[in-house]
């Protein structure tokens, strides 16, 4: 049964399958905001408004044991919750498949760029930090993979390590900022018939037949993952990769502002 | 005129009025609203839609059973639409406007004189500010259809459908309105904002 | 515990964070800001900070849920992992998120007319994303503006706060560590019209006089949680209002 919302959103789908989006064009983001620390408790946070999509990404380091294969780093340990208060169609329970999918292409995206060196984590034999990040969908309105990815790269861009001291985790004081070492970002495109944009909204994820997410920074595409059943051809995905490398500076320079501000 | 919350008094003796209700012989706010006392009636700025006999409103059919649809309404209970006296054949997603019967024991809609409407684009907005997109006898819906030449069918039920014109600027003055409804000159605004859209073509 | 590990929760007659005894931390809400939800809420309480959101009435799922006489009220009270000072929480409700969600629950079948609609569910979020005390009752007062502008039908807007004893003590508004510290943690809400107690729990130790005490002081301090609930319920009229005057 189609739901409400993709009936809703028929009479946008004839629109797009001609090229025609209404108020941007059809590779240009909604409004943007980035704001970071909003969670002082957190060892690192932020707040990205991507249109009406609202996420929040809280980031705490917590004293672990290593991982088996790799005992002289730290873990990163991505999750990502689709709250109900999100969205009408998001229940209560376990992680959906959504939302494993959305934690696990943004946690792609910030190890295949390193943007933590995992063995400035390690601190002796058998204790390591792990360093969860945690994804927190407030409100949808599409994209949350870029919205995601913003939120959680910007966060760690301002997070303090504790320190480790007799035994005891310190939270407080004055604390050395985890040291991050390179920026990545997410493009999505989402196909509504044969017209390929980019940051659908919530109305054009209803109706979109296959969504595409590249994950870049300067010079290296960092992870792929193309969702839904339909498809990309080949010539799409490359000129897909080169508007990515394109609009990722847009990103990109709005991090590196919070730096510098 | 002041704006009440939930349990706020807004009269010394009980009168039944929507989105009110009584305790102790005094008539209380049960919404956020605004309570107009010449007109005895509490107006409400956030309110949920009851149904009544003979209003108008915008539907999807969402399911089709052995006698009957059902019609989702964008509301807490569902419409329908019993089979034997609907005039055009319907499916799944296709959008109507029809006029409320009555309620049934559960609450449900039932709808009568149906009408198939076809393309056109639904937008939805809160039932409580459907009364100043209409305006006083109509002259906000008058201007707005005029404004941007779109057809526009406002459900009672909040659920709006748009075709042909302008429907950006349709779309966008409605949720204007929506925004601006309690506040005043707000007539004036609009069709500002519709003329000054015409001289930018 | 042993009382020399306790910290001092008063000193030279000021609490730590210098607040008095009857003072609340300050309160900040904003209504309307989640924009699918049918109505919501965030609120600033102290160093808590809480979105409250509300979709309903929709038709009650599964069916076998519903209630033919009235709306069924159901409340998720969760805390997101990254909320604490301390680590990292795990995820999903725990044992006392389910026993909050459940006392945040009876407090709004009290108010809520579900009379209206039967057949129905009302869900209430509460998401805490970050914690200091009292977070229930900070739940509980965004909550209630949440369904206040989702135009759903209420006889009260409710209001709700920690009470405590340290020593000998009555204070209102315990933040974590005096929550953590305390002689006795008492969580009310009230239904302001009306006075009556919707919610209350008690852990600890008082005499009788002391709840009384507890009561009254919950009360006064009542007067300005709800001033603080009408001023974010008005707000988005005002400032429009003021636009175009």
């Amino acid at each position: 049964m189609q739901s409400i919302n993709s009936i809703k959103s028929t009479y946008i789908k004839e629109l797009l399958n001609n090229g025609v989006r209404s108020g941007r064009g059809l590779f240009d983001y909604r409004n943007i905001s980035v704001l970071r620390d909003i969670i002082p408790n957190a060892e690192g946070s932020a707040q990205v408004d991507l249109g009406a999509t609202k996420v929040l990404v809280g980031v705490k380091l917590d004293i672990d044991e290593p991982m088996p294969d790799k005992p002289n780093e730290g873990n990163i340990i991505t999750s990502a919750e689709l709250l109900p208060l999100a969205s009408a169609d998001f229940d209560t329970g376990p992680p959906s498949p959504e939302a494993i999918e959305l934690a696990r292409v943004v946690d792609r995206g910030i190890r295949a760029a390193n943007i933590i060196d995992t063995s400035s984590l390690f601190i002796e034999e058998g204790k390591v930090w792990s360093v969860f990040i945690d994804i927190y969908i407030m409100n949808y309105d599409g994209n949350l993979f870029d919205a995601s990815t913003l939120a959680s790269v910007a966060a760690l861009t301002k997070t303090r390590m504790p320190k480790y001291e007799d035994g005891n985790v310190i939270r407080e004081g004055k604390l050395e900022k985890l040291k991050v070492n390179n920026i990545v970002t997410s493009c999505t495109y989402a196909k509504v018939g044969k017209t390929i944009m980019l940051d659908p909204d919530g109305d054009e994820e209803s109706v979109m037949g296959a969504r595409l997410t590249i994950a870049n920074d300067e010079t290296y595409i960092r992870a792929m993952q193309k969702g839904l059943s339909g498809s990309f051809k080949e010539h799409e995905i490359n000129n897909l990769i080169e508007t990515s490398f394109e609009k990722s500076k847009d990103l990109r320079s709005i991090i590196n502002k919070l730096n510098s501000d | 005129m002041e704006i009440v919350v939930p349990g706020d008094m807004i009269l010394d003796k009980p009168i039944h009025m929507e989105n009110t209700f009584i305790e102790d012989n005094k008539t209380y706010a049960a919404v956020l609203g605004i309570f107009d006392n010449e007109k005895k009636v509490l107006i409400p700025l956030e309110g949920l839609w009851y149904p009544k006999h003979g209003e108008l409103v915008v539907g999807i059919i969402i399911e089709e059973r052995l006698n009957s649809y059902v019609v989702d309404l964008n509301a807490p209970y569902k419409g329908i639409l019993v089979a034997k006296y609907v005039r055009d054949k319907l499916s799944v997603g296709d959008i109507i406007e029809a006029t409320v019967k009555e309620l049934d024991e559960t609450k449900t809609v039932v709808l009568m004189r149906e009408r198939k409407l076809y393309g056109g684009k639904i937008i939805d907005v809160k039932p409580s500010k459907v009364p100043r997109i209409i305006g006083r006898n109509n002259t906000m819906i008058k201007q707005l259809t005029e404004g941007t030449k779109s057809t526009i069918i406002v459900g009672m039920n909040g659920r709006i459908w748009i075709k042909g014109g302008d429907v950006a600027l349709t779309t966008e003055a409605i949720l204007r309105i929506q925004e601006e409804a309690h506040t005043s000159g707000l007539t004036d605004r609009i069709r500002e904002m519709l003329e000054k859209s015409k001289k930018a073509e | 515990m042993n009382s020399q590990e306790k910290p001092k929760l008063i000193i030279d007659g000021k609490r730590l964070d210098g607040r008095r005894f009857d003072e609340l931390r300050p309160i900040k809400i904003e209504a309307g800001v989640l924009k699918n939800a049918d109505g919501s809420a965030y609120l600033e309480w102290g160093k808590n900070k809480i979105f409250a959101a509300v979709y309903g009435p929709r038709e009650a799922l599964p069916k076998h849920t519903a209630d033919p006489e009235k709306a069924v009220i159901k409340c998720r009270y969760s805390m997101a992992p990254f909320s604490s000072l301390e680590e990292h929480g795990r995820s999903g409700p725990n044992r006392r998120a389910i026993e909050i969600s459940k006392v945040t629950k009876e407090v709004f079948e009290n108010v809520i007319v579900g009379e209206n609609f039967p057949g129905t569910e009302i869900n209430i979020f509460i998401e805490v994303v970050q914690s200091d005390g009292g977070t229930r009752a900070a739940g509980i007062t965004a909550a209630a503006v949440a369904l206040a502008t989702s135009g759903i039908p209420m006889r009260d807007l409710p209001y709700a706060v920690s009470a405590g004893k340290i020593g000998d003590q009555i204070v209102i508004d315990l933040n974590k560590i005096e929550d953590n510290y305390s002689d006795a943690d008492v969580p009310i809400a009230v239904s302001p019209r009306t006075g009556e107690i919707l919610l209350l729990q008690m852990d600890g130790s008082l005499t009788k006089d002391e709840f009384k005490e507890v009561i009254a002081k919950v009360k006064k301090a009542g007067q300005i949680i709800s001033k603080a609930q009408r001023d974010a319920l008005k707000a988005p009229y005002e400032s429009i209002s003021n636009k175009y005057k």
